[in-house]
């Protein structure tokens, strides 16, 4: 066993120690160094890719369910819009934001931002309809300046910049995979023409001829804009979307 | 890759008997209003709007009018539409009896156990289960293991009708292997309607069971009916139909009269159906034609035929013997209602 001693110190050893110590606190004093971000007055820059409160654009969803599917917490729930299309709403209580929905959302729909501080007084205003998902959330600020962490040599030190971070990050979206609707199993259509009925952009069509007594059923598939909701309500669940 | 083919189809819908009709109106003219219609639901399974069965239990749809889509399912499925009334014994490749060693109860028990070895083969995923409540109104379940079954355990002959087939087809929709069923003869006939008009029956429905029967009731009648004969429901333990006599058996006394009574509440559908062993399942089941505690088992079709051979192979039930000529009085007493199908 090795026995640590103190060190034999001199007389101007300790002095010139005195003397270091008396000079970092003067510095201090005047120049004080920290890294301790004095929020919400400022705050912090974050990275691009933050997973923050996310937006929903209704005009790029295609109703596909995936990120209520793939939600491992839940915090999806699809709610049918006026228009018959369903839109997802955001639990907030139980979102996880692993923002697995916003990387599975085909026609990225849901794009995430860096707000993360929104408050809320109950639990049931935590559960944010569609709605509200379109416009972020109107958020008092008192931050003035965004603080980076800057590496300078042997210190964590803190830089007060004057900007202030843009807290809704423009993503390219992405193109999505082209779609289109066709039925795969033509024999068991029962020519409810439902799927008719349901098509935004006029692709499906069924004639019906009365001298024969059938009906001609048929997708236009350029017209046809993949957006699933002829799948969704055919009664025999034959159609699917395949790609183009 | 999309191609022209599959995105353009064609479909034959049947001939209207009253033109310029919908045809709703024409499923209700030829088979509602005539009283012929079994409630074998087979339509409202398969209609894509809102045809439902109304609080008289009968088949119904409200405001058809505005929601119905002409599209004519209805008429193409309704085995009584252009009634090909269907009587006898049928062909079949076996008859035999058996008694379930796995599953305890009426004649259920047998259809129970084939549903379950077919299960256990492979050929199907889920098989549809009729339960009740307290009230001994029925429901259906998909069962798809067998510990689910314990949870049911209300089982018994119910002599009531059951929504099997709307079930059946949210069953087809979900399964990836196939379904299995139980039904009366009305409903096999229904689902072979089904299995012949949309290929989706034909390929997912693999094993019909039918069972015999000679009539079936709706809930609310006979719940009344009972109710005045001092049938309390709550103690009722089971039905059962012996020697001609229906026997209500309750947790401390037992309610007895004879079948003929009954004929006041016989649904009208019933009064012209003349299939009794349901001829056309893969294999039908019944008490009538073995010992007491079996189960007459008529093998039809080869598939039945392979879970036949699996149940003897596995040992999981008892084999018994089933005597043909025990089935001829109530085959040719259904054969007798022929004369009460009316001319179409």
């Amino acid at each position: 066993m090795k026995k640590v001693e103190t060190p034999d110190y001199t007389a101007s050893d300790k002095l010139k120690t005195h003397v270091s110590a008396l000079g970092t606190a003067a510095k201090e004093m005047l120049i004080p160094l920290n890294i301790t971000t004095h929020y919400p007055r400022e705050r912090k820059r974050q990275p691009a890719c933050f997973r923050g409160y996310m937006l929903f654009d209704p005009e790029r969803c295609i109703s596909c369910f995936q990120c209520s599917f793939v939600c491992p917490a839940n915090a999806i729930w699809m709610k049918e819009a006026p228009s018959g299309r369903y839109y997802p709403t955001v639990d907030y209580g139980k979102c996880i934001f692993c923002h697995f929905c916003v990387d599975s959302c085909p026609g990225s729909a849901l794009r995430t931002t860096k707000i993360h501080d929104v408050a809320y007084k109950t639990m049931d205003e935590m559960f944010t309809s569609t709605e509200e998902l379109v416009e972020p959330p109107k958020i008092v600020r008192e931050d003035k300046v965004v603080v980076d962490y800057v590496i300078d040599q042997e210190d964590l030190t803190l830089k007060r910049t004057k900007e202030v971070d843009e807290l809704i990050v423009e993503v390219e979206p992405t193109p999505g995979v082209p779609l289109v609707s066709q039925c795969v199993d033509r024999g068991s259509c029962i020519a409810c023409k439902i799927c008719e009925r349901v098509c935004e952009s006029g692709a499906v069509s069924a004639v019906v001829d009365e001298a024969t007594m059938t009906v001609q059923m048929s997708i236009d598939q350029e017209k046809c804009t993949g957006c699933g909701l002829c799948v969704k309500e055919c009664s025999m669940q034959i159609l699917s979307l395949f790609r183009k | 890759m999309a191609t022209e083919s599959e995105a353009e189809w064609e479909i034959k819908i049947p001939e209207k008997k009253l033109k310029d009709k919908l045809f709703f109106e024409n499923l209700r003219a030829a088979v509602i209003d005539t009283k012929m219609c079994s409630r074998c639901l087979t339509c409202v399974s398969i209609c894509p709007s809102k045809l439902l069965v109304n609080e008289e239990d009968a088949v119904d749809f409200p405001d058809y009018e505005e929601k119905c889509l002409d599209c004519g399912a209805c008429v193409r499925v309704c085995p009584r539409y252009g009634y090909k009334p269907k009587s006898g014994l049928g062909d079949y490749i076996e008859f035999t009896a058996g008694q379930s060693k796995r599953f305890k109860g009426q004649d259920g028990a047998m259809a129970t156990e084939f549903i379950f070895s077919a299960i256990d083969m492979g050929l199907i995923d889920r098989g549809i289960f009729v339960d009740r409540d307290e009230q001994w109104r029925t429901h259906v379940f998909h069962v798809r293991r067998k510990e689910q079954l314990e949870k049911l355990p209300l089982g018994g002959t119910k002599y009531v009708f059951a929504d099997v087939i709307p079930e059946l087809k949210k069953a087809v929709m979900l399964t990836k292997v196939g379904v299995g069923v139980v039904g009366t003869p009305c409903m096999v006939s229904g689902i072979r309607k089904l299995q012949d008009e949309f290929p989706v029956f034909k390929e997912k429905v693999k094993l019909v069971v039918g069972l015999f029967c000679t009539e079936n009731f709706h809930y609310n009648e006979v719940s009344k009916y009972l109710e005045e004969k001092g049938v309390d429901f709550s103690k009722l333990v089971k039905t059962d139909i012996m020697k001609g006599k229906f026997v209500a058996t309750m947790t401390d006394d037992e309610v007895k009269f004879k079948v003929s009574q009954l004929s006041g509440i016989l649904p009208t559908g019933c009064n012209v159906c003349t299939d009794f062993t349901a001829v056309e399942s893969d294999v039908s089941v019944g008490s009538v034609g073995s010992a007491p505690g079996f189960s007459t088992t008529v093998v039809r079709t080869e598939v039945a035929k392979e879970v036949w051979d699996y149940i003897k192979k596995m040992g999981n039930a008892e084999v018994g013997e089933g005597k043909v000529e025990e089935l001829d009085f109530l085959i040719n007493h259904k054969k007798e209602r022929e004369k009460n199908i009316p001319e179409q």
